[in-house]
């Protein structure tokens, strides 16, 4: 084992962070305690290390006492081990002569004993103090960024993330999986709380992407699989076939009209059913590409083979129709990624007792969007299944929210959404409208006022959960519905012609092989895990990947687009530095042990090593510092920079001193 | 009109009987009831009921021991358990009847003479003694205990029970019914133990 350099000058920091620590574990005497470790000239306790004053004590204490070590126990190093390296890189010494110590998250948090928890800050500083003598000096590794950016998925955050970065010069990637970008936000009809028409504001926004030189759309297509690193992403992207050429098409839609099929027989998906549509289509009138489709499923050339094929036939000008497609893959290269792949709303049918898909009479808020939607399937007219309209109508809240037995937590926009149907529904209908809620929550800004407007137009609050739905007796096509009225202690039973369930909303449901392709997280609802609830709330734990949206956790439109301005911010933020500084704790290989043996090639889980003239060598660029290899060479000829052997057997035996 | 006082002051409250009750096993989750009102909204009987689940189950947890050992709804639970499957915090709110049905005979505040109770003394009583279950036993037994004019009418249904083999009047019991015994004596000790400490 080699000694240390020398006996270097060691200065130790104990943090209060306030009373986080300082109230489990006895600060003054930890200090006292580490003053007598060999090395340490210098011990202090301070009440907040992070701080300004607590940064330039260390750099004071550096060039006033000649440190040449510094160990600072506070929190996590996730949090401020950036901070205190710069510290000590700016005291006038090697950034890496620094070992930081949590007494935070790993000691005051978990333990309630005083004692106890002082014994183990102490038993964690002794180990800090032995390892950090042996930190050799480290530069960290400078990697340049390619300064494109790929946006996955194309609703309202993807657009607005894409836009953001164009708009600032950047080349844009914008993936979308359906024929056109839009997203939910296109189904809508209203916004809540300014009742802002959504396909106004967001067409405009679709347009700008469409025309956008430095955004390239890719409809019809996702990501397959996504290799490399941050700032230098290579991403496979399959494009599904739309059997029509985008380049050629200009959106006259005289194909539809020319269709075999004189009337729709295929369930519209923009309508959620509602209404039908040709196997030729384009999904809603302001799409964006403006270009038909052709679905093979309903289309009888890839069945029978169409004799006539009289889509060809008018479009034979521009020969736009091409039924020979096929899936085709891009390769490209990005910097950054941003992750806007957005929400599915819950399966009402999941839940039997509210009688979707079973009782006519009852629909899904996003279904009831599109009936009161001027383009929607009944041009805006409150039309039920029976052809009748609607003289009273309830909506029932939670619907795959706030139920164990579904998705536990609240999904946020369901009580305004549904707040926004009853003003929606009253004023096309003026039927009674019975709002069936369990707690209303409208925190936003205009939420509550916009609250009390509808409780102003006379819909009735029943704060109570539906527990049936059922048809009423004698065949009137009326239904049902049964809850506790619990402000007034009864159960009632309110006969209804049309029930609106205001379903949650729930991670896509390839949200978990999303998640696996971009080698981020997902927390216990499904959706994406930020990499800091507060401090980094559209970051991942993986490099240049970024949140925006309902990915991350149900929102609403206002949250969603300043989420993805934030995303397209931190993105921009990483890309226009040109280089990244990567953490130097890579692996690297003593030539003259290595037998190339190569156990270490097959372990590696980025693919960094490769065997050069019968040696193992080591891509710093793409070592990721896991040290596997380094536990795995037979021969002992790997080691790893922060983490040699002496560093971490010192550390060991710095904890087990006492024991 | 006479007028009784409304206001309850804290003095009233039995923090003890809140303290055991939410120290059942599986009742602590009754302190995570979002008050939806699914369970009574869900009950068939709830129309009877003077409280209904969800305000049973909430002045049990405050602690309301009068109000809730007194009241009838836990008499009127038929455990169809249509309440435990709706509830989204999954209560078991059946279990919770339970539990109280318990406490108020233990208690004494089980009303006098109401057939729910008299039937579930009777039917573990027979339980308890002999293995196995005698409807016709039960029945008379229930019949003398809480009021025989109660049972006139469907004296022509039981009859036909009778006659088609439904119920019999063979008096039934299992073998080695002392192991039995031992067996329920030993459970009874533990749980009086367990509520003891």
């Amino acid at each position: 084992m080699r000694e240390p350099n020398g006996t270097p000058r060691i200065g130790v920091y104990v943090c209060h962070c306030g009373t986080n620590i300082a109230s489990t574990v006895d600060v003054a005497a930890v200090r006292d305690a580490a003053e007598s470790l060999p090395g340490v000239v210098l011990s202090r306790d301070y009440k907040y290390m992070c701080s300004d004053p607590g940064q330039e004590l260390i750099k004071h204490d550096i060039a006033e006492f000649g440190l040449e070590r510094v160990v600072v126990a506070s929190c996590s190093p996730c949090l401020h081990e950036e901070t205190f390296r710069g510290a000590v890189g700016e005291g006038g010494i090697n950034p890496y002569f620094f070992q930081m110590v949590n007494i935070r998250e790993h000691d005051s948090w978990v333990h309630r004993d005083i004692a106890a928890a002082t014994a183990k800050a102490n038993d964690l500083i002794r180990a800090a103090v032995r390892r950090v003598r042996f930190h050799e000096p480290l530069e960290p590794r400078r990697v340049p960024i390619d300064p494109r950016v790929m946006v996955v998925g194309g609703g309202i955050a993807g657009i607005h993330a894409a836009l953001t970065l164009a708009n600032a010069g950047k080349q844009v990637y914008l993936v979308e999986r359906e024929p056109s970008i839009g997203g939910h936000m296109a189904m809508f009809d209203k916004t809540f709380p300014t009742l802002d028409c959504a396909a106004c504001i967001l067409t405009p926004k679709m347009t700008q992407v469409r025309a956008h030189p430095n955004i390239q759309i890719m409809t019809m297509s996702e990501v397959e699989e996504v290799s490399g690193f941050v700032g230098d992403y290579r991403v496979r992207v399959k494009h599904h076939p739309r059997f029509v050429i985008e380049d050629a098409c200009v959106g006259c839609l005289e194909c539809i009209d020319a269709c075999v099929f004189r009337n729709g027989k295929t369930p519209d998906e923009f309508n959620l059913g509602l209404s039908k549509r040709k196997p030729i289509y384009i999904p809603f009138p302001q799409a964006v590409p403006q270009v038909v489709v052709i679905d093979p499923e309903a289309c009888i050339e890839f069945r029978a083979g169409c004799r006539k094929k009289t889509c060809v036939e008018v479009c034979a000008e521009r020969n736009a129709i091409d039924f020979q497609q096929e899936v085709t893959y891009d390769e490209v290269t990005v910097g950054a990624i941003i992750l806007a792949t957005g929400f599915q709303a819950f399966e009402a049918s999941r839940l039997p007792q509210y009688g979707y898909g079973r009782l006519d009479a009852v629909y899904t808020a996003l279904e009831v969007e599109r009936l009161v939607n001027a383009s929607g399937p009944t041009e805006g007219s409150i039309v039920l299944r029976d052809g009748s309209t609607p003289t009273s109508i309830g909506i029932i809240h939670c619907i795959g929210s706030r139920d164990k037995n579904t998705n536990e937590y609240c999904s946020r926009v369901c009580c305004m959404y549904s707040l926004k149907l009853a003003h929606l529904l009253k004023e096309k209908t003026d039927a009674e409208i019975y709002e069936f809620y369990i707690d209303m929550r409208t925190p936003g800004k205009g939420f509550e006022e916009f609250y009390n407007r509808v409780e102003e137009e006379g819909v009735h609050f029943i704060r109570g959960k539906v527990a049936d739905v059922y048809p009423e007796a004698g065949n009137t096509g009326r239904v049902v519905l049964q809850a506790e009225d619990t402000l007034a202690g009864m159960v009632r039973k309110i006969p209804v012609d049309m029930v609106v369930l205001a379903t949650g909303l729930e991670p896509q449901p390839d949200a978990e092989d999303v998640r696996r392709t971009f080698n981020i997280t997902c927390g216990s609802g499904g959706f994406f895990t930020e990499r800091h609830p507060k401090l980094a709330p559209v970051s991942t734990f993986t490099d240049g990947v970024f949140l925006a949206g309902a990915c991350q956790g149900p929102k609403d439109i206002p949250d969603t687009v300043a989420q993805a301005g934030a995303a397209a911010a931190e993105a921009l933020a990483l890309i226009d530095a040109g280089h990244i500084e990567l953490e130097p704790n890579t692996a690297f290989v003593v030539e003259e042990r290595c037998s190339g043996c190569r156990t270490c090639v097959g372990m590696c889980p980025f693919s960094a090593i490769s065997i050069v003239d019968g040696k193992a060598v080591i891509n710093e660029v793409l070592c990721k510092g896991c040290g596997t290899c380094v536990a795995a060479c037979p021969s002992g000829a790997i080691r790893q920079n922060l983490f040699e052997d002496e560093e971490i057997f010192e550390e060991i035996l710095g904890v087990l001193t006492h024991v | 009109m006479a007028t009784e006082p409304m206001i309850r002051i804290e003095a009233d409250r039995d923090p003890e009987f809140a303290a055991w009750f939410t120290g059942l096993v599986g009742e602590e989750k009754l302190r995570e009831c979002i008050h939806c009102g699914v369970c009574s909204g869900s009950c068939p009987l709830a129309s009877h009921m003077d409280l209904g689940p969800r305000k049973l189950m909430y002045l049990a947890r405050e602690g309301w021991a009068d109000d809730v050992l007194g009241s009838n709804t836990i008499w009127l639970c038929t455990s169809c358990y249509a309440c435990t499957v709706a509830c989204p915090q999954q209560i078991p709110v059946t279990d919770v009847m339970y539990a109280l049905k318990r406490k108020a005979i233990e208690a004494g505040k089980a009303p006098k003479r109401h057939p729910v109770a008299v039937m579930a003394k009777q039917f573990s009583r027979m339980v308890h003694r002999r293995g196995r279950m005698s409807e016709a036993y039960l029945i008379a037994g229930l019949a003398l205990r809480s009021g025989v004019h109660r049972y006139v009418g469907m004296l022509p249904m039981g009859v036909n029970a009778v006659r088609t083999g439904r119920i019999s009047l063979k008096l039934d019991r299992i073998r080695r019914r002392k192991e039995l015994t031992a067996l329920l004596d030993r459970v009874e000790r533990e749980r009086e133990e367990v509520a003891a400490s």
